[in-house]
């Protein structure tokens, strides 16, 4: 049990997606692409922390090139066998990312 | 004869040294002297009395090659003392006299070499070198001498010291010597010198400068100059500018944050914000994936696989007639009996026909039996015949090499053909290809016959099987075993070694199923190269000699017989199926070398050499005359009294009434078995012994021949015997054919073989009573497998299955029930009978009464009752 609420509520908020049907792994990781918190093992986690960040920087880079008012809200990538899903923070320069595994 | 002329000389000379011993040496001297022979030999003159006495008569016992004549020195002082001056050895008397040993050595000298035919050899070294010429040396001691060191030795001059004299500096004169000095007074003052140029002072110096002087020019015609031989080395050196500095490897380990650091983040307000604005976005996401796959395109997944995109116009459903063939010279009055597709050349069908009369007795008329090779660019005319010594049944194509056939014949022989020798003839009828017909292979039997070219080869055949080893009855099946594997005397699968087929087996309804093997056997070759003179004879036309080891001598390995599982007797077989075996190991590797093996060089492998084989499946399906289709193992097993006997049958089963004439395997899945005689076919899993998993209704034609399509599972053909041709779908219609072309040919068709030529063109080939081959094209949704044909064909096939085993497991448990209710009935059945008879009575005499009551009163009712003649009118 965490001992602080608001650790409560993170908790809780990823055994909500977690619980969804077909949902592999959720990861959390900073702006520089350093997990913080995974529900996969951890050499798993460090490949796709290390390889999806650099794939989001370029995703955001490229839809503020094109329009600087513009920003990037949701990016899946479909494969044929899963799909991820990366969801970056509203702000852009926040230190949050959430990917998770589909 | 020796010449007689230089003999007065001699004798002569001898008188005279008979005599005057003095002069006799001097005499010698001259003669010696004067004469170009060497000194050790004298050439001599022997008459012919000489060479009697002393057996050495020219060209008798002494020739040009011996001329070596040793006389012993008593018999010629004898000589000399008999004959006195006569004697040819007078000359040489006093050499023989000192000769210091016993024999002397006389030289027949053909050649005249020193004058003479003879000549006497005075000392005892010319002998022994004249008898023993040196031997030239051995290398030995030529290596002897390579061993040993060489040791140094002192330098001997060989003139080249000269050279170096005159080449190397000498002083030719004293050195000069200058010795400088300065007056004493200046001794210790500093020196000054200066420079002072030349050109500037007159008389300074005396130049003599070289001209060139016209009196006299010297061409030097040879300088002598030193040379010596250095590689030739350059270095260079370059350096380059590192403008892109890329890293080639790079090691790395990920970065991450401890503990601590992950605690404080998770407990930052941040985070919990971050969380909650992106979890819905989340989760929209992924409801949208469980709503629907926007990914999957349903248009698509719903069109078959068919659906290539060309077809253009119409495509005609049914079998479209391709081509017919038909011969009237060889085909009048005979059936068909059985047909092959050739397997590698396009368009090539061979025909097997045999008598339609079932007379077989009446020989008066005899024609000779042909199979016909028609290929699709000559539809009338055969290309090539193969003679058969009686009808053919049966015949197939060796898998490995295409050029052997084997043919059964209906006398019970086992008949092989080589056509090697006119594949090109028939390979020259293929689209595209022009080819010289070969007419130097042609045989010397058609040269006989016909002069003209396009006239068609007739092949003899090779060998055909000796007849009291043949069956007894029509030979109706022969099939080739496959590449993978072989079987031995004793009946036993082992490895096949060369990846080739060289094994037959036949089937006959005299109760015996025989397996061949066409390669020389180690015990036959000698019995096989004694008769091999008389065969010589027979054999009058130009035959390939492939299997001259097994012409008329030709065993079998060993036989099968087909006891009946509850009584006693044999099952007639016509036909049956095996299983091909296919081993994983090794097989590939073999599969690319695709050598054809001439089959005149194989040789039986002793069966101890093989490795057996415990895996193959060697269980037989026989259909045989009666209807009946038998499950059996060919492989020969010991009875008790220690012979190799025949197992019996593992099942049998009577599901056609008549002749079986298809037991074929489908070519998708080796466990299932169509099977069709009589009035039906049916379909078997190998492994289910309970029955056929599929069991056509009963048709009211008799079904002749059935044949699996070769590219869809579902799909296969079943001939009828008003000529119609039916298409079967299992996956469409299980109870009827898909199509069903009636009256293709007005004949009983005999045999269907499908062909698939090419990826766009499936053949059928049909042929029937008359004699006639009608080749048919399938059409492409006959031939194109739906999707997933297979999986869906083999789950059907597994729902007969279970519903078969199901079926027997019901009627065993109504059987069941049925016995028991008997039981039952007749424990209670004594009481009852007589009182139910009664009761039904009254009970059916009371319906019948009520019933007329009614009609009375609906009658009435309506108005139209009419009271029966029999009530009583008052």
């Amino acid at each position: 049990m965490p001992p602080f609420p608001s650790q409560a509520e993170v908790e809780e908020t990823l055994k909500r997606i977690q619980s969804q049907n077909g949902v592999q792994g959720i990861i959390i990781v900073n702006t520089e692409g350093i997990p913080i918190k995974t529900t996969l093992d951890n050499a798993s986690t460090v490949q796709y922390a290390g390889l999806i960040h650099q794939l989001v920087m370029k995703a955001r880079s490229t839809v503020r090139d094109i329009d600087p008012q513009n920003d990037l809200t949701f990016l899946r990538v479909r494969s044929k066998k899963n799909e991820i899903m990366i969801a970056p923070d509203k702000d852009a320069f926040s230190n949050k990312t959430s990917f998770l595994l589909y | 004869m020796p010449p007689k002329k230089p003999k007065s000389g001699k004798s002569s000379a001898g008188s005279k040294g008979k005599g005057k011993k003095i002069q006799s040496p001097a005499a010698r001297d001259w003669e010696l002297s004067n004469q170009d022979h060497p000194e050790d030999i004298f050439p001599m003159v022997l008459t012919s009395a000489t060479q009697e006495l002393f057996d050495c008569q020219a060209d008798e016992d002494v020739t040009g090659e011996s001329p070596y004549k040793l006389l012993e020195k008593d018999d010629i002082i004898q000589d000399i003392k008999t004959r006195a001056a006569v004697s040819d050895f007078s000359p040489v008397k006093q050499i023989v006299l000192d000769y210091p040993e016993d024999e002397l050595l006389l030289v027949y000298d053909r050649d005249f070499t020193y004058g003479q035919s003879f000549y006497l050899v005075l000392t005892p070294e010319a002998k022994d070198r004249i008898l023993n010429p040196p031997k030239p040396e051995t290398p030995e001691v030529f290596e002897k001498e390579v061993v040993k060191t060489p040791e140094p030795k002192p330098w001997i001059s060989l003139g080249s010291d000269k050279e170096i004299d005159e080449e190397a500096f000498k002083e030719s004169r004293e050195k000069l010597l200058y010795k400088f000095s300065r007056v004493r007074r200046k001794f210790g003052v500093p020196v000054c010198f200066s420079d002072r140029n030349t050109a500037d002072a007159k008389d300074d110096y005396l130049e003599c400068a070289s001209y060139q002087d016209s009196r006299f020019s010297i061409k030097q015609m040879q300088r002598d100059c030193g040379m010596q031989a250095v590689p030739r080395l350059q270095s260079s050196s370059a350096q380059t500018q590192w403008k892109f500095q890329k890293n080639i490897f790079t090691q790395y380990t990920p970065r991450e944050l401890s503990v601590e650091e992950k605690e404080n983040i998770l407990q930052l307000e941040s985070l919990k914000n971050f969380c909650n604005s992106v979890t819905p976005r989340v989760l929209q996401a992924l409801q949208q994936e469980g709503i629907m796959n926007v990914f999957f395109d349903d248009w698509k997944a719903l069109g078959t696989a068919a659906d290539d995109g060309d077809w253009a116009g119409k495509v005609s459903e049914g079998l479209m007639l391709y081509q017919a063939f038909t011969d009237q010279k060889y085909t009048k009055d005979k059936k068909i009996c059985s047909i092959n597709w050739h397997p590698t050349i396009y368009g090539v069908i061979a025909v097997a026909l045999t008598e339609k009369k079932e007379e077989q007795l009446n020989k008066s008329v005899v024609r000779a039996s042909f199979i016909l090779f028609y290929t699709f660019s000559d539809p009338s005319n055969p290309q090539l015949l193969l003679e058969c010594p009686d009808d053919i049944f049966a015949f197939e194509f060796c898998p490995s090499d295409p050029n052997i056939i084997v043919g059964g014949c209906i006398n019970g022989q086992v008949v092989l053909w080589d056509i090697s020798a006119h594949v090109t003839r028939l390979q020259g009828t293929q689209p595209g290809k022009k080819v010289s017909v070969n007419t130097d292979a042609c045989d010397f039997h058609q040269d006989l016959d016909d002069n003209k070219e396009n006239k068609t080869p007739i092949v003899h055949y090779c060998a055909v099987s000796a007849l009291e080893s043949s069956h007894k009855a029509p030979i109706t099946d022969v099939q080739w075993l496959p590449t993978t594997f072989e079987v031995t005397r004793m009946g036993l699968p082992v490895e096949n070694m060369y990846n080739i087929s060289a094994q037959v087996v036949t089937c006959s309804p005299d109760c015996t199923i025989m397996f061949w093997d066409v390669r020389v056997s180690s015990l036959v070759s000698h019995s096989a190269s004694e008769r091999r003179p008389i065969m010589d004879q027979k054999t009058p036309y130009s035959v390939p000699d492939t299997f001259k080891h097994l012409d008329r001598t030709w065993k079998p390995l060993f036989r099968v017989s087909l006891p009946k599982i509850d009584t006693s007797g044999e099952y007639a077989p016509l036909k049956f199926n095996l299983e091909h075996y296919t081993c994983n190991e090794a097989n590939e590797n073999g599969d690319s070398s695709k050598v054809i093996p001439d089959y005149s060089q194989l040789r039986l492998p002793s069966a101890k050499t093989l490795k057996a084989l415990e895996d193959v499946n060697t269980k037989l399906y026989i259909g045989t005359e009666d209807g009946e289709i038998i499950y059996t193992d060919w492989k020969l097993g010991k009875d008790d009294s220690g012979r190799l006997q025949s197992a019996k049958p593992l099942h049998c089963f009577s599901i056609h009434h008549w002749l079986v004439n298809t037991v074929q395997r489908s070519p998708f899945f080796k466990d299932i078995i169509l099977t069709a005689g009589s009035w039906n076919f049916a379909i078997w899993k190998e492994g289910v012994m309970d029955g056929p998993i599929i069991l056509s209704a009963i048709s009211e034609q008799v079904c002749t021949v059935g044949c699996w399509s070769l590219s869809r599972p579902a799909v296969f053909f079943i001939g009828k015997e008003d000529g119609s041709i039916e298409v079967w779908n299992l996956l469409e219609k299980t109870n009827e054919p898909v199509q069903i072309h009636s009256h293709v040919t007005n004949a009983k068709i005999t045999c269907i073989k499908p062909w698939a030529a090419s990826s766009k063109q499936h053949f059928l080939a049909v042929t029937d009573d008359i004699g006639m081959v009608r080749v048919f094209e399938i059409p492409k949704t006959l031939y194109v497998p739906s999707r997933s044909e297979s999986l869906n064909v083999k789950k059907y096939f597994e729902l007969e299955e279970d519903r078969l085993k199901d079926f027997l497991r019901r009627e065993e448990l109504w059987e069941k029930e049925k016995e028991a209710e008997e039981l039952k009935k007749r424990r209670t059945e004594p009481d009852k009978p007589v009182i139910s008879l009664v009761e039904n009575e009254e009970v059916n005499v009371k319906e019948y009464n009520d019933y007329l009551m009614l009609e009375e009163s609906v009658l009435k009712g309506m108005g139209l009752w009419q009271a029966p003649a029999d009530t009583q009118d008052n």
